[in-house]
């Protein structure tokens, strides 16, 4: 699905050095180097348990690294606190829902869209005119959820809080989207919207993509990362993935 | 974005002017000593639910908050026994008593900061607690045991503000402010942060805003709205000591705004009042000493068959006669954030 595209000479987005997080005795994560370039579909695969959200948490800053270095265009975000990570432009999503669910789709979206502006801590209430809900709105349509504007998010169905969260990591305009297994959970019908969803993302923006089904992760990547046990075991192309034997080792040895 | 419907600003409209013309219906003890005190403590009560429903923070230093204001009127109040030598006029002492409980909400925001749930709990009810085993052992500023006497608030056109008329309407001015302003506050940007806050603190600063901020700010609105509350509950009580701002004062506002409706702000005026009826009546009916009993049975009573209050069951027979089975608030509200660990 990706087009070809010579992200070889591009400036480097997202840099990691020897970094590992650990949770007491566990490593999740473990000594991980990567160095992902500017418009980089980067696929992270592995079974259960290999630390794929525990990378993207330390990358978010939810959970920073204990060890190593981490860099956003050149810039040392290691020890940065969360929001500023998103200031800078790092978007994601998380792999169970944390969307605000007492609150509706509009206002979900409005959030995200007020947090990257300047009016961020605001006692003003936002008029009908207000550029960022009419921003809020244009996400939504992008997002495919317009019809649920005023709908609480607890009462939507699950591909569309799924559509919701793209939308709200996208709201900030970032540099880098990391999505956390955006197809998990879909049923068969909304799978293609998904698809259509991430075909259609600027060339421009890095992403970075935790994904179980192979199919899926192969189809959408310029490179792949397959992780196990905290460590990056290999770092291929997509053709080559899947004949690896290290990769079969995972795949076939773990039927999961 | 989503305002009050015109349904509720008539509602709000309606309960306003009946409050109103109320004072040519009570007796003055009903006026003073039933709705007066409700507004007041309900005011103070107000200000947990709004940090209890919109940020999802119970807190259990408001009163402390709100003692904080009392105290500060006191110490500054040209009328105090014993005299301070900082005394100047009302109309200087009370926006300054405010002023002292904004910030000392603040602060117990910073002090609180990453805390949460039961830890927040904890925290918010030791710094309380240690607060008026403070007062109650400084002589020098907060005059030990005894406290401030004799704090009996501005006069009002020439009238005393004691007077029953002159009480009621204070009260009712800043018990309606403080609701509207409760009710602007979180229709603006600011108040549905708090609320995203509530539902997911960590998608909150992923998208990148300042949860810590936030919640600095939240607990300094609810110490400016607690302040209110507490510079008319000195006057209410023309002085204020250190029992009133101890332990059981502390619960009993946990308990009024619990009763009447964590879910809704009105709910903390409805738990007031209810908690000032049965303070007053409960002498008649059993005995003054069993007063804690039955307030106890109350609590345990409302928690168990309606844990969002009597602001619930009213909710719920409404949903109930308009033939739509609602969930109640507080179920939905619980158990939001999912735990998100490694892959």
């Amino acid at each position: 699905m990706a087009e070809p595209f010579d992200f070889s000479q591009a400036p480097e987005a997202l840099v990691l050095t020897g970094v590992s997080r650990r949770f007491g005795a566990l490593k999740a994560v473990s000594d991980v180097t990567l160095t992902i370039r500017q418009g980089e579909r980067r696929a992270i695969l592995g079974p259960n348990g290999a630390g794929k959200t525990t990378l993207f948490n330390t990358i978010c800053g939810d959970y920073p690294p204990t060890a190593g270095q981490i860099t956003f265009f050149g810039t040392d975000i290691t020890r940065l606190r969360v929001h500023r990570r998103a200031r800078l432009g790092i978007g994601r999503t998380y792999q169970s829902s944390l969307l605000f669910s007492g609150l509706s789709v509009l206002e979900n979206l409005y959030l995200a869209v007020r947090a990257a502006s300047a009016g961020r801590f605001s006692l003003r209430k936002a008029g009908p005119a207000d550029p960022d809900v009419a921003r809020a709105r244009e996400l939504a349509g992008r997002v495919r959820v317009s019809g649920f504007l005023d709908t609480r998010i607890d009462a939507i169905s699950h591909g569309q809080r799924r559509q919701v969260e793209i939308g709200m990591a996208l709201a900030g305009n970032p540099k880098l989207l990391m999505l956390d297994e955006p197809a998990a959970g879909l049923s068969a019908a909304e799978r293609p919207e998904l698809i259509a969803l991430l075909a259609g993302l600027p060339r421009e923006l890095t992403l970075v993509l935790i994904e179980h089904d192979m199919d899926v992760a192969l189809s959408n990547a310029d490179m792949v990362t397959v992780m196990k046990d905290g460590l990056v075991v290999v770092e291929a192309p997509p053709a080559q993935i899947a004949d690896d034997p290290v990769v079969q080792s995972i795949y076939l040895g773990d039927p999961h | 974005m989503i305002m009050m419907s015109t349904r509720q600003w008539a509602l709000t409209g309606l309960g306003v002017a009946i409050l109103m013309v109320l004072p040519l219906l009570l007796h003055n003890f009903w006026l003073v000593n039933i709705m007066g005190r409700a507004m007041v403590y309900g005011v103070v009560a107000l200000s947990l639910t709004f940090l209890a429903h919109y940020g999802g923070f119970i807190s259990l230093a408001q009163t402390m908050v709100a003692g904080i204001a009392g105290y500060a009127v006191a110490m500054m109040a040209p009328t105090a026994i014993p005299l301070s030598t900082m005394a100047m006029p009302y109309a200087l002492a009370i926006p300054l008593a405010v002023l002292a409980a904004t910030l000392a909400g603040a602060l117990v925001g910073l002090i609180a900061v990453n805390t949460r749930e039961i830890y927040l709990l904890m925290i918010t009810l030791a710094l309380a607690v240690g607060f008026s085993l403070f007062a109650q052992s400084n002589i020098t500023w907060f005059r030990g045991y005894e406290g401030i006497r004799n704090i009996v608030g501005p006069e009002v056109f020439g009238l005393p503000f004691r007077t029953p008329m002159v009480f009621y309407y204070s009260a009712l001015i800043v018990a309606v402010l403080m609701y509207l302003l409760v009710l602007y506050v979180v229709r603006t940007p600011f108040g549905l942060v708090l609320q995203a806050i509530r539902d997911s603190n960590r998608r909150t600063a992923a998208i990148g805003f300042n949860v810590a901020l936030h919640r600095i700010a939240a607990f300094a609105l609810a110490g400016f709205i607690a302040g209110w509350g507490g510079v008319l509950i000195t006057f209410y009580n023309i002085g204020i000591t250190p029992s009133s701002i101890g332990l059981w004062a502390t619960v009993a506002v946990l308990i009024m705004a619990v009763i009447g409706g964590l879910g809704h702000p009105l709910g903390a005026f409805i738990g007031a009042l209810i908690y000032a009826l049965m303070d007053t009546f409960a002498s008649t009916i059993i005995g003054h000493d069993r007063f804690n009993t039955l307030i106890g049975l109350v609590f345990l009573s409302i928690v168990l068959l309606s844990p969002d209050g009597v602001w619930g069951i009213g909710e719920r027979l409404k949903a109930t006669l308009q033939g739509k089975g609602s969930k109640p608030a507080v179920e939905e509200a619980a158990g939001n954030e999912t735990a998100d660990r490694g892959s």
